[in-house]
């Protein structure tokens, strides 16, 4: 009893103190919801149903010009039957001799060069069908997406290349 | 001495002739492989946008945006994508998405082109559109956006604490 007395809290003053204090804390939980720092919340919704039997995109990245002004968008798709390709689209580029769509390993030095010394070390998609607009290139089954991120534009017979994107995962 | 002007002369323009004939066969093949070239272009691009129809637009959904979340303060990471259905809907998808969870976040478009991590849209009276609530901090997922919505005004998504008018990440949009 005596004990009690002395502690540093009259029994009043707990009583305010907890009046006060268990709202406070109530509010500022409800303000911060701390929990939720460790609580995820995962959801996995499908595609808009006018989507799901679209090609589903992979990867995407824009197009900028190097040796000549390039602009538009390169986006690997995937059709419902697991065939991959390549489509540019908002495409423009400026023409020339022996252009090709190229993918490069997006770590290769080169593509930090508007001309190529040596050999560019690439994956050939095919002859650039026109210097603008939309267009698909199909990827050989065998290469490796996760190792050439990038697609350039690049005139084999100067070595220049025209434009790079680096794809990114979409 | 006329006579060997006469040979000079004679033997330059021989010599001439023999050095710009092959330069202007090449120019000649130069342009007719352009023309080739221009004609299969024509053609390429035809079949191409034939088989465009048939890969992509099915009548179906088109891609019409698309931008990368960035934001450091809240982690924020992923994709936004503006998609545009046959009917003419839009619809947001958030892919590859993460955010750190919080209380009271919603999914908003901007009046702005980017916004940064201590963007605040109170004090700058930017303009908003609300698209709903997270779903989840983690994962794919649709919002619907509401008719007559601006897309050449409102070009950023930002994930948005409303409570503390935080900006938790921000996805510019650029054309797809």
């Amino acid at each position: 009893m005596n004990k009690n007395a002395e502690s540093w809290l009259s029994r009043k003053k707990k009583l305010m103190l907890s009046l006060i204090g268990v709202p406070v804390l109530v509010g500022a939980w409800w303000a911060f919801r701390p929990e939720k720092l460790f609580v995820n919340e995962k959801v996995n919704e499908a595609a808009p149903a006018a989507l799901s039997a679209e090609p589903e995109a992979l990867y995407t990245g824009r197009l900028e010009g190097k040796v000549h002004q390039t602009s538009g968008r390169a986006t690997v798709y995937k059709t419902t039957d697991g065939k991959e390709y390549l489509r540019l689209s908002d495409f423009t580029t400026s023409n020339g001799p022996d252009v090709h769509v190229v993918l490069v390993r997006a770590e290769n030095k080169a593509l930090d060069e508007e001309i190529v010394k040596g050999e560019l070390e690439s994956v050939e998609l095919g002859t650039l069908k026109g210097n603008q607009g939309d267009q698909n290139y199909d990827l050989p089954a065998s290469v490796d997406l996760d190792k050439y991120q990038a697609v350039a534009i690049y005139c084999e017979r100067f070595h220049a290349i025209f434009g790079v994107a680096r794809l990114e995962k979409f | 001495m006329v006579r060997m002007i006469k040979a000079g002369l004679a033997f330059t323009a021989l010599a001439g002739a023999f050095l710009l004939q092959p330069s202007l066969r090449a120019q000649d093949s130069m342009k007719q492989d352009s023309m080739k070239q221009d004609e299969m272009k024509h053609d390429d691009m035809k079949k191409d946008k034939m088989q465009d129809d048939k890969m992509m637009h099915d009548g179906k959904a088109k891609t019409l945006e698309t931008g990368k979340f960035h934001g450091k303060v809240h982690a924020t990471s992923g994709r936004a994508t503006l998609y545009q259905e046959a009917d003419g809907k839009l619809v947001l998808r958030l892919t590859n998405f993460k955010t750190s969870n919080g209380p009271d976040v919603h999914v908003i478009l901007v009046a702005t082109k980017d916004a940064p991590d201590d963007a605040n849209f109170l004090k700058d009276n930017t303009e908003k559109v609300e698209l709903g609530k997270l779903k989840g901090n983690e994962g794919d997922q649709n919002y619907e956006i509401p008719a007559g919505t601006d897309l050449t005004k409102f070009r950023t998504v930002s994930i948005y604490c409303e409570r503390f008018n935080a900006n938790f990440g921000a996805a510019p949009l650029e054309k797809f």
